[in-house]
């Protein structure tokens, strides 16, 4: 319960106790970070260690503005998040689509079960030599390759919210004479919210993985590319500088999924 | 009086990889328009089996569940609202299936919902509700699609002792208000003393019939009923069969 008066003073001490801690947090995480780069930079400088094996913060930034310089940056950024991008909402759209059919019938059910255990268990980059003769060099392999490592784990979140809906309130529906399709629309896809939710921030860190890891394997371009081609030629100022390109965008892609949590979720 | 459900010779049993069980066995009863009849048991003695079977969601085995054409409502042991659905969403949700949602079917819930003084909660989402009000929600939505029969499967278990006498009270005013009749299932002898016009105790499983009685107060509010001395007498009388 919300209370509209005017708080009290313990409560006000409360309040600002709890936003000093915050503020504290803050301030630590930002010093944890600024130290690490701050040890780094000068371990480099002093030549502490070799910065051609470590790189260094101002190597990274210059890499990077170099990149950004000659127009390959938002060529690679672009190729990676667009293939990020596709094999996410294919491998979510599709994962939440075998899932209903899969609440939907019983047999259908049981008969998949030991598929996907199967296929969930084994690690899909196996698969590389497969997806490179059945999709070529381009995009689509890339895109493929997201799909598949996000679309089982997908499913199962998914069928276990669906699976996982109140049986009391299931008994409830019946009773007043829902159909299936009522049952489902009315009670367990919005009472399954949540699963949905917690699946998109899993398949997040997926997409990510499954484009990255389908860039190791056959890419021309791409943050991935960059990472391999980097690390072929010894160039770790690159490595280094699309690890750090890499860090932002999973960052910002989860942050908005975290948005969309809040925006959907209220009544909890 | 009007019969408006009997139970003739039904029997029900279950199927699972351990066996068969037999939930209910050669059970005949009627129930009577405007009637508040309650039916009491040990737990676990196939009593929400028993609301299914009047309600149509199970067929029995054997015998006959006879209903000409009544509609029923379910009220279950928890409110069961939609804590993602305003309590006015909630109270829509039977017209919704049904497909009545029209001007006429609404205005008649949204009147109900003032009547019982929830007019104030209609925006407001189930989680910020008392547990009581919760309960009157949950029965103005089974009394939504203005049943002919309320069936109730131990409406009250869930909440506190503080709560359920004032909840049952309010619950019983309301379904004689609307003049419903109801088949209450509980194992509380107390609660079912406290409501019942007739009360009938079942058996261990297989559930079967012991004993019927009709209950008479010169009261009829279940906390007057409580007070009075007969209550006692009751109480030992079914507490006894109930341990045969």
């Amino acid at each position: 319960m919300k209370h509209k008066e005017i708080p009290s003073k313990e409560h006000l001490s409360y309040l600002r106790k709890t936003q000093k801690k915050n503020v504290v947090v803050l301030i630590l995480r930002v010093s944890l970070l600024l130290l690490l780069l701050g040890v780094w930079e000068l371990a480099t400088a002093m030549n502490w260690v070799n910065p051609f094996i470590t790189s260094s913060p101002s190597r990274i930034l210059k890499t990077i503005g170099e990149m950004y310089k000659s127009g390959t940056l938002f060529y690679h950024v672009g190729t990676t998040l667009w293939e990020t991008l596709v094999g996410f909402f294919l491998a979510v759209a599709l994962g939440y689509g075998i899932a209903l059919l899969l609440w939907w019938s019983e047999i259908f059910r049981r008969v998949s079960e030991p598929y996907l255990v199967v296929l969930n268990a084994l690690p899909k980059i196996a698969l590389g030599p497969l997806i490179i003769i059945w999709c070529g060099t381009g995009s689509v392999a890339i895109v493929f390759m997201t799909v598949i490592i996000g679309l089982i784990i997908a499913i199962m979140n998914m069928l276990s919210g669906f699976m996982a809906t109140e049986e009391g309130k299931l008994l409830l529906m019946r009773s007043m004479g829902a159909s299936k399709a009522q049952i489902l629309t009315k009670l367990v896809i919005p009472s399954s919210l949540p699963n949905f939710i917690s699946m998109l921030k899993i398949n997040v860190g997926m997409a990510w993985i499954g484009s990255i890891m389908g860039e190791y394997i056959v890419s021309k371009a791409g943050i991935g590319y960059l990472i391999v081609y980097g690390g072929q030629v010894f160039k770790l100022d690159l490595v280094m500088s699309a690890v750090f390109i890499l860090c932002v965008l999973a960052a910002a892609m989860y942050a908005i999924v975290a948005m969309i949590e809040k925006l959907v979720i209220k009544n909890k | 009086m009007n019969e408006v459900l009997r139970f003739e010779k039904v029997s029900m049993h279950y199927h699972s990889k351990q066996g068969e069980t037999v939930a209910v066995k050669d059970m005949s009863f009627s129930v009577n328009e405007g009637e508040f009849v309650a039916i009491i048991g040990p737990s676990g003695c196939g009593k929400t089996t028993l609301l299914s079977l009047a309600a149509g969601l199970l067929k029995p085995t054997s015998g006959e569940v006879v209903s000409r054409g009544v509609s029923f409502g379910y009220m279950l042991q928890k409110d069961e609202l939609f804590p993602w659905r305003t309590i006015e969403k909630n109270l829509f949700l039977p017209l919704e299936i049904k497909g009545k949602r029209t001007q006429k079917e609404r205005a008649r819930v949204l009147a109900l919902a003032e009547k019982y003084g929830l007019k104030q909660f209609l925006k407001n989402f189930p989680s910020s509700l008392s547990g009581g009000m919760k309960q009157r929600a949950a029965l103005i939505r089974t009394l939504a699609l203005d049943p002919q029969i309320l069936l109730l499967d131990e409406p009250f278990s869930a909440l506190d002792y503080q709560t359920r006498l004032s909840v049952c009270d309010d619950v019983y005013k309301i379904i004689r208000e609307e003049q419903k009749t109801a088949l209450l299932i509980t194992h509380d002898i107390s609660e079912a003393i406290s409501v019942a016009d007739r009360i009938l105790v079942l058996s261990k499983r297989p559930a079967t019939i012991v004993a019927e009685h009709d209950i008479t107060f010169p009261e009829s509010e279940p906390l007057r009923r409580r007070e009075n001395k007969e209550f006692s007498k009751w109480f030992e009388l079914l507490w006894k069969e109930l341990n045969v």
